[in-house]
Parts: structure tokens; C-alpha cells; sequence
């Protein structure tokens, strides 16, 4: 299979585990990944101005003819909404004199759901670690399924299968559409720990060992932030938060720096050796 | 031939403003004039008897009275002239008085022309005039009723009662629809299928309705007063001559359980099963979904009734009029996921709540949690599940669930006066005669009502909670109870799809069935012949069903009772040697009344002359019988023949409204230029864009086509027609060089003669600075020859 990459601005940066991890899994599962060359913001930091963040997406768009894949669910909602708004004729022809040439539509695509199509197919012939009795929170925020059209907003499933397939439990999780409150950390820091920490809590009452997310802001808030709220709130959470590519790199047997899980702020290894663990007694 | 021109003075209202002698002795000159006479007023009965003097006298074939607008006395003229011998439609009318004297008050010499350009214009049409003959036709005395819910057992009786023979088909094994299922109903709490089964059995019992259940119906032929409809009845294995309803034989012995739809999926029934004790008829169906063939109900049966054997009987009949009440289905609630339906056992629709509370249901009348089987402490409502929500598609009020829920949430409260019973909602609508007081008692009862956006519901270690905004604070609350039940809204039943597809029927934005006016004519539907009522046409409580029920029973009495009815013979006609078979027509007919044989051809008793037909046909092969492309061309020529001022502007009005528009600016006297030469057409739709070329060319320095508002139309689409017609005309236009701003499309509501008068001024103004007709052309021509 071959695909174009839009890594997006994380990847870059605070969240380089998600791009390593990544492309880390892709080539095991022989997936060829062609990264943009001159990719651009996805139009995130201009959702307020309908025509730049549109602007935006699409010429990050039209610059394949290939499905586009990304693993940041910011940037996936972005540029479907951005390929949605283009059905509007008079977006369409702004956005074109604009950039100059005529966009056609290019296919959007998680990692989430690429790496679930591949495995669906095959899923033997890659699985060399059993996640067996690992208990998973699978979190989604809020950006994954939308807009519409990907699994249900409300109450989507799509994750819970691929776990199911790693042999690993998801467990319910009634929480695992609720806001991270990365979006209003800046004006209201209070709520937004607040939201956290709750999700964080619920994750722990459903005896998860670890938490699963597919966005890099949630990711933040869950990962990065949870030491200081342990302080905060003088309570102890102690769940590592993985990207979804990475808990997938492991089942498939990558080893933990090709997964980049040192750079998660709430150390996994705990975990990890727990799961070689458990593979070895089978 | 010999044309008469009768010009009224109206008292003062015409001969104050117009030169009345000048106009009569103009229309003396005009050709085929033989007699041009001045009357007073022409409706009186002195007038109507010089007519019919001069019709005898000056052996007149076709008659032109310059006078008030024909939307008013155009049938009086047509009586008068046909007493005295002629064609009813040898008539023609200028409309000098409310299109001219009363618009044009301060400008008399200009309106005094224009007047003239009319009677010119009328005497015109006037020559081309041909009689007709209106017809009649026999109509069939039998009806079909397709639907048996309360809607439909209605008008089945009003109708039957009348000495009508009915046909009921009925898609489920059994008649009663959704009333069957309520517990007791609002606003007066009495049981509801105390007060149907009674009517159930009259149509079971009345001699001249055939019911027909368990069947589809499958083709719909012909028009108004002469249907056939075939269908089938579907076997449902058990013979109704035998079956004695007992119900305990043969479902007794069936192994198999299945959830029952009759209960909306709480309680079970057998794979061969009676809906419930009062269905009509009472006779077992097997479903053959659920049955594995074990045919032990076959030999349980005592009656021999059980006949895997039987087949389906195909039916076909004829039928006059054509009732739909097709109702509707419920709200799926799972498509609303945050609140959990399918996912918690204790979130309920208000639908299974009705079987809960209902002593037949599977519970026999205890309100319990799914779950636990308990009597739950507390209960929540939550209104406009699938209503109002603009997220699911559906924007539209259901209407009913407010009061069904302050209904079931006293019945339960009365019940169990314990449970704390609070309903959230966004607006409680009680509209209705008690409804208001029925709200009240609610709250006296001691309901709680909450002013809420649920934004969820959760179920944490088996209790429910609900998530919500307080929209007046802004805050955020979470309350836990035991059951939720959601308020499921109403949508149209996804079966009568076909039925609407078989009919024509069109439908609204909210996929309801769409009446033919939306307040004027509320049961019957744009097909000739064919009335919906109830539930089809949009969310209906019980009683307004049972009106409607009955008034569309009234209007096919009406319709049929004569046995006869009177074909219009203003209708098309195919010219047959042009058709191509393009199906053009066909596609436009809004009633259906154009069918493809070979070639196409035109059912006059369906057909309401719109004309919509004959302006799309590409070979010219439908013609109209009155407003004919001649009479129209004619009208066309005259406005132009003599330009007695800049701008002129021909001017196409639709009949219903436009036309009616410009009456009423008559009326309310509101003044405007006098630039326009108005031509009355039945629809915009008729409007030819060869009628504006031929305009133009012939001098005109603009066209105005006025309809009704977009989504009015008298047939249905006919103005969209017109507006698609001349956006490609006016591309045509600006590509051969001629401003396409010459052509103009207004769209005015009979009400609304202001706007008329103000779009007529404002075209004056366009025109004038676009200047007379060719103007664009010759400058073109000039930039070209520039060296």
C-alpha cells in the first residue's frame, strides 16, 4: 500500500513518539508512506478564519494524487472539513484563485483506520506480541470522528477493534468521548484540569492499564499533565498514556526506542515489560 | 367574424380616469370590429341584454369587454354570451379597470393609451378564439382508502355510511394503527382502544367496505374518477374463513418467541401469532421471518385453519377517488447515541412506556425497569428526541409528544404518586382546546419541569444519569434516576415511499406528503382525485386525524357523488405527427396527466392546463386549448404594434398570484407607470422564451414574467420552471449581444401588490438606462466598424 504522510506540526515537535512510531509501524506493516514535501499547517491554528484555514488544508491537499494519511486526529478533522467545505461552489472558487490551480478531491485517512484495514486483512501473519489480558482505555476526544462520516460520533467503536485484534481488552470506557480540555487550557486552566484529571480517574475506576489516544492534544493533556495534577490533587493516577501507533508498534513486536516510548512523560516500561511478561509465560 | 367590443364606464371608476368616446371610437376602426358599444356598467343586466341584442343583431361570433379584471367577471360574461347562443369561450377581457384606471389616476392621457394598447391586444387573442365543448365523464362510486389507522377507519366509515363502496387496504395483518397500541389518550384520559375497537368492528361489519390487510399495493393507473389499482395480499398462512381468533391453540404450541413489534420490542409474541386480542380481522398470521416449519400450530388447530399451503392473492379493482393515510413511523431513538437507547436496558421510548402503562400490555400495565423488573423511584422525560434537531435531519415540531409525555407522566404520577417524575424540555407547546389546562393539572400533580439541553446519558454500576445544561445559567448539571424515557418524535412512514411514488405525490422538505395548499386546501393532494389526511401529511394527534379522516371523505363525496364530473376543455393536446417521445412533458406535468404512449398523450381529466407542457416541448407538439401559442403571439404582436411609450414592457402574469397581485394594487389604488401591457397566462410555467424573442424582436424594450413565490406554485413547480427557462434565455441573450437585463423574473404572492408595483417601478428605471431596444446592438456594431 502506498500512501501520501501528513506528519502535521506535532510531529515535529512535543510529539515526535507519534511520528516515530508511526512510520515505525507502517514499514512493518508495508505500508509506503511519502511524506508532503512542502507541507504546511493543516488550518488548526486558523480554525476562526473559514477561507485560511480552508486555504490552508487544501494545499497541503493538492499536492498528491494519492490518499493522504495522517495520525493526528486534529489534523484528519481539519483537512476533511476542509475537503467538505470545498463542496461549497463559492469556497471552492475563492480557495482555487487563491492558490492558483484547481483542487480535485484526495482521500483523508487516519493511521487508526489504515493500520485496522491491514491488520483486518492479515492480522497473523504481523502480530508478534500477544497484548493477552492487557486492560486498554481506549480514549478518543473529540476531533476523530469529525465531521461525521468516520464511526459515531457520539459512541464510536473503531478503536475498541483494533485492541480487540491485538488480542488486548478494551475496557468500557464511558468517558472516552468526553473533552481532554486541551482547547480551553489557555483561557481556563481550572476547567480544563478539571476535565482532565477526571478522565484520568475514570480511566483508572475501569482498572485500565493504560490509556490509549489518537490526538496529540489529548495526549498532552493526559500525558504530560498528569504528574502535575497528581500534585495538584494530591491523588495518584500513574497510567501511561500511549499513542495508538505505539501500543499497535509493540503487538508487532517493534522495540521500545523504535516506538519512541521514551519520550512519553509517564514511563511505559513499567508496562512494557509487564506485556513481554505475560507473552513469554504465553 | 364579426367581433363585438363593450367598453364600461364602471360608473366613474373606469370612465374617470380613461377617455372613454376616444377608447370606443378606437376600437371601432380595429379589424373584425363590427360594433364597438360604451356601457355604463356592462354586468348589469342591462348591459349583459345589449350584448346578447347585438350578438342577434350583428350576427357577433366572439365578444371583447374592456372592463374589470376577468378574475372577476369573466364568468359572468361567459353565461351572458352563451345565453345568447355562442360559445362560452368566444369571450375575451381587457383589463382596463383594475390593471389600468385605477393604478394610472394621476396620468389619464397615458392611460387612455395604454387602455387602448389592451382593447387592441384583446381583439387580437379575440380572432383566434375557438369554441369549446366542456365534456363530461362517468366516475366510478367506489373508493380506496390506503392505510387503516384511526385516519383511515374514518373516512372508510364516513364514506361507506355515504353509500360509497370502499376498499381499505391495510399493510399489517391487522386495522387500528398506532391509536390500537396507546394506553389511555389525551386530553381526556380515556382508554384508547375503548373508544377504536368499536369503529374497527363497524368496518369489519359494514357491507360495503371490502377490507383488504395484510397487502401492498403495486400500480396505479389512470386519473380522477377512473383509477385501477392492483395490489397483492400477502398469505399469511392461516385461512380467515376458518380462523376463529382463539390465539391460544396454535401459539401455544409455537416454539418459537420473537420480540413484538405491538409492543415496540418489551414484550414477545410467537412466530404465529394475533397482533392483540381487538385486531380486526381477528384472524392468526404467521410470520415467516420467525417460523422454522415445524407445523405443530397445524395440527394444534382445532379449526383446520393453519394452511401452509396458501398463496398470495393478487387483487385489482377501480376505483373514483383515492384516500392516503399512510400515518407514520416512530423516531428511531438509537440514532440519537448519546442518550443510549439499545445500550441501556433502562432507556425507554414514550412508544414502549404506552405498552408499559397499557393492562394488555406485557406487563399488564406496571411501569417496571427493564433491567430489574422493579417500579423505578424516579423517572425522567426527555422531549424532542428526533424533533427540533437539526443534527438527525429532522427540524420540524412532532407536535404531540409534549402532550403525550405530560399525559404518561400523569398517568404514572397518578399510579405511583412516590416516583419523582421530571420532564426536561425546550418549549412545552400545549396548543389546543384543554391542552393549556391539561399542562397545568401536570404541575399540580407535582411533576417537575426542567428547562434543559441533555447533552447525555450515562449509565454508571446500573444507574442512569442524565447530563445537561441549564440554558438560562449556563451551568452544567447531572442528575441520576432510574428510567429515562425519550420523547420520539414523529417521521413519515417509510413504506408509503412507494404509494407516493406510485401517485406522484410530492413531497416537503420534512419528507411528509404535501397537501396541495398549505392552509387552504389541507386534505387533498395536487393530483386530481387523490385527498391525504392524517399522519401522512405531517404530525397529527388523534382527534385532528379523525378530521381530516372525515373531510377528505367529504371532498371525494363531493367529487363523485354525481356520478359525473365536468372536464374542463382548457387542457393540451399532443399534436401527434411532431412528438419525438423526448418525455420532456412528462417530466413537468405536476399532475401526472401526460402519459408516453406512443406518441405522448395528454389525459384530459387530469390535466389543469398550466401549460407547463407546451412551453418545454422542443417540436412545438403540445398545444394549449385556450391560451394557445397563437392567442399568446397574437396578444404579443398587438402590445407592440403601435409604441406609444419608452419603456415599453410586455408583461407575463400568472394567474393565482401575479395576476392576482396586480388586481389588488387595483384595488388598494396603488399607482405605478403605466409602461407595462399585461398578458395573463395560467402559470409562469407557460411562459415560452419564444414568447420574450418574439417580444423583443418586435420592439418591446423589456419582458416581465411574474409567478408565484418559489415553493407556491398553483402547480406545484411550475415558476422553478420558469426560472430555469429564462437563466439559460438570458445566457442565450448576452451571448448574441442583447442586454440580459431586459428580461425580468419576479416572483409575487396575490397579496403582495406592493411589491408588484414596486418591482414594475423599479424595471422602468432599469430600462430607461439601458435604453430602447437594439440600443446594445448598434453600439456593438459601431465599436466593431471603428477603425
Amino acid at each position: 500500500m502506498r500512501l501520501a504522510y501528513y506528519p502535521g506540526c506535532v510531529s515535529k515537535s512535543s510529539g515526535r513518539e507519534m511520528d516515530i512510531s508511526t512510520k515505525a509501524v507502517c514499514s512493518a506493516l508495508g505500508i509506503t508512506l511519502e511524506e508532503l514535501e512542502d507541507w504546511n499547517c493543516c488550518g488548526a491554528t486558523h480554525v476562526s478564519n473559514e477561507l485560511t484555514a480552508v486555504g490552508l488544508a487544501v494545499r497541503n491537499i493538492s499536492q498528491t494524487d494519492l490518499p493522504i494519511m495522517t495520525s493526528c486526529s486534529i489534523c484528519y478533522s481539519n483537512l476533511r472539513s476542509a475537503l467538505q467545505r470545498m463542496d461549497d461552489p463559492n469556497i471552492k472558487s475563492r480557495v482555487n484563485d487563491i492558490l492558483g490551480k484547481e483542487h480535485e478531491g484526495a482521500k483523508i485517512r487516519h493511521a487508526l483506520d489504515v493500520i485496522l484495514e491491514v491488520l483486518q486483512k492479515k492480522n497473523s501473519d504481523f502480530l508478534v506480541v500477544s497484548l493477552k489480558d492487557l486492560k486498554v482505555a481506549p480514549y478518543y476526544g473529540c476531533l476523530m470522528t469529525r465531521p461525521k462520516g468516520v464511526d459515531s460520533p457520539e459512541f464510536p467503536t473503531i478503536m475498541e477493534k483494533l485492541i480487540k485484534i491485538l488480542n488486548a481488552t478494551p475496557m468500557e470506557f464511558r468517558l472516552k468521548t468526553f473533552c481532554c480540555g486541551g482547547p480551553i487550557f489557555m483561557p481556563q486552566q481550572e476547567v480544563a484540569e478539571d476535565l482532565a484529571f477526571m478522565i484520568l480517574s475514570e480511566a483508572k475506576n475501569t482498572e485500565a492499564e493504560i490509556i490509549v489516544t489518537l490526538c496529540p492534544l489529548c495526549h498532552f493533556m493526559l500525558d504530560a499533565k498528569q504528574k502535575t495534577l497528581e500534585i495538584k490533587r494530591g491523588d495518584n493516577i500513574g497510567l501511561p498514556v500511549l499513542y495508538i501507533t505505539q501500543l499497535v508498534g509493540i503487538a508487532l513486536g517493534l522495540g521500545p526506542m523504535e516506538l519512541g516510548l521514551e519520550l512519553n512523560s509517564v514511563s511505559p516500561f513499567d508496562i512494557v515489560e509487564r506485556i513481554y511478561e505475560r507473552h513469554t509465560k504465553g | 367574424m364579426p367581433i363585438g367590443v363593450y367598453i364600461c364606464h364602471c360608473g366613474l371608476n373606469i370612465a374617470g380616469v380613461l377617455d372613454i368616446e376616444k377608447l370606443s371610437s378606437y376600437a371601432e376602426k380595429l379589424p373584425d370590429v363590427v360594433i364597438a358599444r360604451d356601457i355604463p356598467f356592462t354586468c348589469s343586466d342591462l348591459g349583459q341584454e345589449q350584448i346578447q341584442k347585438d350578438i342577434d343583431e350583428y350576427k357577433l361570433d366572439r365578444v371583447v369587454v374592456a372592463a374589470c379584471s376577468p378574475r372577476l367577471h369573466e364568468p359572468t360574461f361567459r353565461r351572458a354570451i352563451a345565453k345568447a347562443g355562442l360559445n362560452p369561450y368566444m369571450l375575451e377581457m381587457a383589463n382596463i379597470r383594475e390593471q389600468c384606471s385605477w393604478v394610472h389616476m394621476e396620468q389619464p392621457a397615458m392611460a387612455t393609451q395604454k387602455a387602448q394598447d389592451l382593447i387592441r391586444m384583446a381583439v387580437a387573442k379575440a380572432a383566434l378564439l375557438k369554441p369549446l365543448e366542456s365534456e363530461t365523464m362517468p366516475v366510478s362510486q367506489e373508493v380506496l382508502v390506503i392505510g387503516g389507522g384511526v385516519t383511515g377507519i374514518q373516512a372508510s366509515l364516513d364514506l361507506a355510511d355515504a353509500g360509497f363502496h370502499i376498499y381499505l387496504v391495510e399493510r399489517r395483518p391487522t386495522i387500528g394503527g398506532f391509536m390500537a397500541l396507546l394506553t389511555d389518550v389525551f386530553p381526556t384520559n380515556d382508554c384508547s382502544i375503548c373508544v377504536l375497537a368499536p369503529k374497527m368492528s363497524d368496518v369489519f361489519n359494514h357491507p360495503e367496505i371490502t377490507l383488504i390487510t395484510y397487502a401492498e399495493i403495486l400500480s396505479i393507473d389512470g386519473s380522477v374518477g377512473n383509477f385501477t389499482v392492483t395490489g397483492i395480499k400477502k398469505a399469511r398462512y392461516v385461512d380467515e374463513k376458518f380462523c376463529r381468533g382463539c390465539i391460544n391453540d396454535c401459539a401455544s404450541v409455537c416454539p418459537v418467541e420473537v420480540p413484538s413489534e405491538y409492543d415496540f420490542g418489551i414484550g414477545k409474541r410467537k412466530a404465529i401469532y394475533v397482533p392483540y386480542p381487538q385486531a380486526v380481522p381477528l384472524v392468526a398470521c404467521v410470520d415467516t421471518k420467525s417460523c422454522i416449519g415445524c407445523a405443530r400450530c397445524v395440527e394444534a388447530c382445532s379449526a383446520d385453519a393453519v394452511k401452509f399451503e396458501q398463496e398470495p392473492q393478487d387483487f385489482k379493482f377501480t376505483v373514483g377517488a383515492i384516500i392516503v393515510a399512510t400515518g407514520w413511523q416512530a423516531f428511531d431513538a438509537a440514532r440519537k447515541e448519546e442518550y443510549g437507547f439499545g445500550r441501556y436496558k433502562d432507556v425507554i421510548t414514550t412508544l414502549q412506556l404506552e405498552r408499559l402503562l397499557n393492562s394488555a400490555g406485557p406487563t399488564k400495565g406496571d411501569v417496571v425497569r427493564p433491567s430489574t423488573g422493579q417500579i423505578p423511584q424516579s423517572i425522567a422525560f426527555l422531549q424532542c428526541v428526533g424533533s427540533r434537531d437539526a443534527a438527525i435531519g429532522n427540524i420540524y415540531c412532532s407536535r404531540i409528544c409534549c402532550m403525550a409525555t405530560l399525559k404518561n407522566a400523569q398517568l404514572v404520577k397518578e399510579k405511583y404518586p412516590d416516583t419523582d417524575i421530571t420532564v426536561y424540555y425546550l418549549d412545552i407547546r400545549a396548543g389546543g382546546e384543554g391542552y393549556e389546562e391539561y399542562y397545568i393539572r401536570a404541575q399540580k400533580l407535582g411533576i417537575n419541569f426542567v428547562h434543559a439541553r441533555i447533552s447525555r446519558i450515562e449509565e454508571v454500576k446500573g444507574n442512569l444519569y442524565m447530563n445537561y445544561e441549564d440554558p438560562d445559567t449556563g451551568r452544567f448539571k447531572r442528575v441520576s434516576y432510574d428510567l429515562a424515557v425519550l420523547s420520539i418524535g414523529l417521521e413519515p412512514d417509510q413504506g408509503a415511499e412507494v404509494i407516493g411514488n406510485i401517485l406522484g405525490l410530492a413531497r416537503r422538505s420534512d419528507r411528509f406528503f404535501e397537501i396541495a395548499h398549505p392552509k387552504m386546501r389541507p386534505v387533498e393532494a395536487h393530483i386530481d382525485g387523490v385527498f391525504i389526511a392524517g399522519c401522512a401529511s405531517g404530525p397529527k394527534e388523534i382527534q385532528t386525524s379523525i378530521a381530516q379522516g372525515g373531510a377528505a371523505a367529504a371532498k371525494a363525496i363531493k367529487l363523485l357523488q354525481k356520478g359525473e364530473i365536468n372536464l374542463e376543455p382548457t387542457g393540451a393536446y399532443v399534436n401527434q405527427d411532431y412528438c419525438t417521445q423526448c418525455k420532456l412533458c412528462v417530466d413537468v406535468c405536476p399532475k401526472r396527466a401526460i402519459i408516453l404512449k406512443s406518441p405522448a398523450y395528454v389525459d384530459e381529466a387530469a390535466c389543469n392546463g398550466c401549460g407547463s407542457c407546451a412551453a418545454a416541448c422542443p417540436m412545438d407538439a403540445i398545444g394549449m386549448r385556450l391560451y394557445s401559442d397563437e392567442q399568446i403571439m397574437a396578444e404579443v404582436k398587438a402590445a407592440t404594434e403601435e409604441k406609444s411609450e419608452f419603456p415599453l414592457i410586455v408583461a407575463f402574469l400568472c394567474n393565482w398570484c401575479s395576476y392576482g397581485a396586480a388586481d389588488l394594487a387595483g384595488v388598494s389604488r396603488i399607482q405605478y407607470p403605466t409602461n407595462s401591457r399585461n398578458i395573463r397566462v395560467m402559470c409562469s410555467g407557460r411562459v415560452d422564451p419564444i414568447f420574450i424573442m418574439e417580444a423583443l424582436r418586435y420592439g418591446a424594450d423589456g419582458v416581465l414574467i411574474a409567478g408565484c413565490r418559489l415553493g407556491e406554485c398553483h402547480y406545484v413547480k411550475g415558476n422553478y420552471q420558469a426560472l430555469q427557462r429564462i437563466n439559460v434565455l438570458k445566457g442565450v441573450m448576452e451571448k448574441v449581444g442583447i442586454n440580459s437585463n431586459r428580461i425580468k423574473i419576479v416572483w409575487c404572492a396575490a397579496s403582495e401588490s406592493e411589491k408588484f408595483a414596486k418591482e414594475l417601478k423599479e424595471f422602468v428605471e432599469e430600462l430607461k438606462l439601458i435604453g430602447p431596444i437594439g440600443t446594445e446592438i448598434r453600439a456593438d456594431k459601431k465599436r466593431v466598424l471603428a477603425p
